[in-house]
């Protein structure tokens, strides 16, 4: 009885996090990638104006971050972490998931343009 | 299970225990990442948690499990996952607690994914505290869908062990 309730929770919170990672995607029409630092806004780029690819350093005492910006894409192509999770994550183009680096507090979402969500997307 | 241990025994035994799960946690850290999503591993160390868990109560588990973590960022060289490790630690060993209650001998195979989901979640937050910014919690899906695979893998190990060391001590 008491397995099969725990199975059944199981069951659900897995299937719920499919529904999310399926069907819960928001493809900002016009995506604006918002690099933040512990919670403080450092750039904002509108991707789909970022006709010559660049790239740029980030960096602060905890260490730096080499950004990558192309059009409708940004990724970290160097940092000097341990871990490496950032740098490997490569390029994002949509909401699904933010890149994160920990150890420099550093976070790289991307949004709908004006503003935080988007109201009229999708 | 013999009764409880006590004294010199129980700290040999707790001592014991430490020594296997940290060296499992730095045998399982040299392994690459499987994934791409950060924070998906096995987490084989958790055997032992639960296992001290069910076999020696909550408080020697959480002696275990607060040593193994502190040494394992002390081991690996990177103290900055003492933080995450900790909070997904104390949040899976509180959850570990309840189900310990509420589970009989034949069901802690159950324990692990539920407390390996709560492990996930606790790091999550703690990343979030850190950023400042609740974006982080959009990998929660994939970790929760991580945690049920590894966590009734590492279940599975862990009701088989305390089968079998049941049998040994008897």
């Amino acid at each position: 009885m008491k397995t099969r309730v725990i199975l059944f929770l199981l069951l659900a919170a897995v299937a719920v996090s499919a529904a999310f990672l399926l069907f819960g995607n928001q493809n900002p029409r016009t995506p604006v990638a918002r690099i933040t630092r512990d919670g403080v806004l450092l750039e904002e780029i509108d991707l789909d104006k970022v006709d010559v690819p660049r790239s740029f350093v980030l960096e602060d005492e905890s260490g730096s971050n080499t950004v990558a910006v192309e059009k409708g894409r940004i990724r970290v192509s160097k940092a000097d972490c341990p871990d490496q999770i950032c740098a490997n994550q490569g390029w994002i183009s949509d909401g699904a998931v933010p890149i994160i680096c920990l150890p420099h507090k550093l976070m790289i979402e991307i949004v709908g343009g004006g503003g935080e969500l988007d109201g009229g997307a999708g | 299970m013999a009764g409880p241990v006590k004294g010199a025994g129980r700290i040999t035994r707790l001592a014991l225990l430490t020594a296997i799960a940290l060296t499992i946690f730095l045998a399982e850290a040299q392994i690459p990442a499987l994934t791409a999503v950060p924070g998906v591993k096995l987490g084989l160390a958790n055997i032992v948690t639960v296992y001290v868990m069910f076999a020696m109560g909550p408080g020697d588990a959480l002696l275990v499990l607060s040593a193994r973590v502190f040494l394992g960022a002390v081991f690996s060289g990177q103290m900055m996952t003492l933080l995450y490790s900790a909070a997904g630690g104390l949040l899976s060993w509180c959850v570990l607690c309840l189900l310990g209650r509420l589970l009989t001998k034949e069901q802690i195979w159950l324990a692990s994914p539920v407390a390996a989901i709560f492990h996930n979640l606790g790091q999550l937050l703690a990343a979030a505290a850190v950023l400042r910014s609740w974006s982080v919690l959009a990998w929660l899906p994939y970790l929760v869908i991580a945690a049920v695979l590894a966590g009734l893998f590492t279940g599975m190990a862990a009701q088989a062990l305390l089968r079998r060391l049941e049998r040994i001590q008897k």
